[in-house]
């Protein structure tokens, strides 16, 4: 059998605390600029931990008119409008019957319904509530007719969209895909986060002896896809291979051993037609929970066996929070963004050695380095699992 | 309607389906309004499910397990059957998460409840039960997102990333009927609670997807009551039930419709 064309990622756009473009963004991580601050939109008083990746104004897009009042649509509808800013997607660029619309989310439109329960504004907010809510609003905004899906993995969400989106491309039912991810910080996660002592007092320290949880973020990440041929000539790179598991193991913690993640990773790079000595930089999932960056770190070491301590490996999570849906797409982002310009950003706040995390995580500042082939992983709720493998272009 | 190209069409080997007109197939009506008797909404109540892990469980998380053990009966297979990392579990729901988000929200959850929101945990639930440990995907929204996890489990047998896949859907409404109520026509359908799995191995013949942007006729809502994402699993049922030998090909496929997206799954005959 021969092997399925590439899909290429075309173009990104982002909406994030570090920056509401590319350039912000990619400045921020590599600087190591701060997206946490003490949250405004919401009451958090009442909350052990008040802090996180809040975007306190979107300064993208000026007039709201044909938007609704629906922060996870606006999120993501400024992440499109810099998609659409360097690829047009009218219909000269694409029948809008083959445009198709992949995101993912872990909270969908759940503010909508905290908000409408709390008697605020219409009770048609309730609509809003639904989990494909936001993602349907994306698809009016965009003008795509073709399948709209929303995926939701909790926090690998974003590694899932863009494998679906790529599986649409190479099965023909669609010739360009809008695929990412998109979560927000309301009340109800924040109370939730908080309730479950996750979240930390401190810096969130990925890797760190000291790590003692992580902080949430909200952002949305959107990918344009397409195959190969019709990519154009400078497409920020291609997605060889995805997969999404299930751990089977625990509700809300991860397989203690990581088998899960495990054959995710061994699944995406079979997919990209690649083995684990192929992999030049790791993107991890990097929350800062001791639980979760000591399980990644075993599974990292099983993968890549004797090549393990020599592979770069990254958290970006420290600059902005956990955003959730976001946080995959975002990372698959920052993998092709390293490629391209020759920098891996570092892993922030890493400063005390865990004797039980022994990789190199980049810590300080960013390295010069060109990966070709990353591989990016997340974790979710539910023993969620996603790996995806990315090629620079 | 957007082509796509087709791809090995999978078998149906069992399916398991519990909804609120009672337990599988043969307790499913010829027409819904006249079987609801003027209720808007068809319960399911709580399962009855035995274990002390369970005990913080949400009743849709119940409903899934008890739609996985209707699919092992329906097979005369055993739970080693499906166990392990070579089985996909491919999840779809339109509203599964409403009665834990709403309970978290009002505070009648308390706070370890908030797992329970995630819409992955339902079916995490039943991973951890059955040993399910392959590929996962969740798929939200209605009809069409069934169409559309059968097309997956379709497309990661043909790729040989897992030997079995189940499709397995939830829906429940009882704790946000007030809710459903102010929002739907008196007219529609009854919303019927359902929880239904599909077991899928390679088969013969080809399936191919469509999706295309208008209206379906809804004929079957009409018949089984407004069941969502679980919707086409019941039709599978219903056809298997009926001793159909593909169950996803006779009559004419499946067809699902949601937020202005008809979607067919069409099977045809001929080399897998």
């Amino acid at each position: 059998m021969s092997r399925p064309e590439r899909v290429a990622v075309v173009a990104a756009g982002v909406t994030t605390p570090i920056g509401q473009d590319l350039d912000a963004f990619w400045s921020s991580l590599l600087t190591g600029a701060s997206g946490i601050s003490s949250i405004e939109r919401f009451p958090v008083a009442d909350l052990r931990v008040g802090r996180g990746g809040e975007i306190k104004k979107l300064t993208r897009i000026k007039r709201w008119d044909r938007v609704p009042d629906c922060r996870a649509t606006r999120l993501l509808v400024s992440a499109a409008d810099e998609l659409i800013a360097q690829v047009p997607l009218g219909p000269a660029t694409v029948e809008p019957s083959r445009l198709a619309v992949v995101v993912g989310t872990a909270l969908g439109g759940v503010e909508e319904g905290e908000r409408a329960l709390a008697g605020e504004g219409p009770r048609r907010r309730l609509r809003g509530a639904l989990y494909d809510s936001p993602g349907d609003n994306l698809t009016r905004w965009l003008g795509a007719r073709g399948p709209a899906l929303t995926v939701s993995t909790a926090c690998a969400s974003g590694a899932t969209a863009l494998g679906i989106g790529a599986e649409m491309l190479r099965q023909g039912q669609a010739d360009l895909v809008v695929a990412g991810g998109y979560d927000i910080l309301c009340r109800f996660v924040m109370r939730g986060f908080d309730a479950l002592r996750s979240l930390t007092r401190d810096e969130v320290r990925p890797f760190d002896k000291r790590r003692s949880g992580l902080l949430l973020g909200e952002a949305a990440a959107l990918v344009l896809l397409a195959r190969e041929t019709d990519a154009g000539r400078a497409p920020l790179g291609y997605l060889l291979g995805h997969a999404s598991t299930g751990d089977g193991s625990h509700i809300s913690a991860p397989d203690p051993e990581g088998r899960g993640l495990e054959r995710a990773a061994r699944l995406a790079l079979a997919e990209a037609g690649v083995g684990p000595d192929d992999v030049d930089f790791v993107s991890a999932h990097g929350t800062a929970t001791p639980l979760n960056d000591r399980i990644e770190t075993a599974v990292l070491k099983r993968l890549l066996g004797p090549r393990a301590p020599s592979v770069p490996v990254n958290s970006i999570k420290a600059t902005m929070g956990h955003t959730m849906g976001a946080a995959a797409t975002l990372e698959a982002i920052m993998c092709l963004l390293a490629g391209r310009h020759g920098q891996i950003p570092p892993t922030r706040h890493l400063e005390v050695p865990d004797p039980e995390c022994d990789l190199d995580y980049v810590p300080g500042t960013a390295r010069a380095a060109r990966p070709r082939l990353s591989l990016s992983t997340s974790l979710g709720f539910g023993g969620c699992n996603g790996a995806l493998v990315l090629e620079s272009a | 309607m957007s082509a796509a190209a087709g791809i090995p069409a999978p078998a149906v080997r069992a399916v398991g389906l519990c909804s609120g007109w009672g337990t599988g197939v043969a307790a499913l009506p010829a027409d819904a309004c006249a079987a609801a008797g003027g209720r808007s909404l068809v319960g399911l109540g709580r399962p009855a499910v035995q274990g002390e892990r369970f005990r913080r469980a949400t009743r849709e998380c119940l409903w899934a397990l008890a739609a996985v053990e209707a699919m092992l009966e329906d097979g005369r297979a055993e739970r080693a059957a499906i166990a392990g990392e070579r089985t996909a579990l491919l999840f779809v729901s339109a509203a599964v998460y409403g009665a834990s988000n709403r309970a978290f929200i009002e505070g009648t959850g308390g706070g370890t409840h908030f797992a329970y929101t995630a819409p992955a945990v339902v079916p995490a639930e039943a991973a951890i039960e059955y040993r399910l440990r392959g590929p996962s995907v969740l798929f939200i929204g209605g009809a069409p997102a069934a169409l559309r996890a059968i097309w997956y489990a379709a497309t990661l047998l043909a790729a040989r990333a897992c030997d079995r896949a189940l499709v397995l859907g939830v829906e429940t409404f009882e704790e946000c009927a007030d809710l459903y109520a102010r929002a739907r026509r008196r007219t529609a359908p009854p919303l019927v609670e359902a929880a239904a799995c599909l077991w899928l191995e390679p088969g013969d013949g080809r399936l191919v997807l469509q999706s295309a942007r208008g209206r379906s006729r809804g004929d079957g809502a009409r018949r089984l009551g407004e069941m969502l994402a679980v919707g086409p699993l019941a039709e599978v049922a219903l056809r298997r039930h009926a001793g159909y030998s593909d169950p996803l090909a006779d009559p004419l496929g499946l067809t699902g419709a949601w937020r202005g997206e008809v979607t067919n799954l069409i099977f045809t005959k001929g080399a897998g």
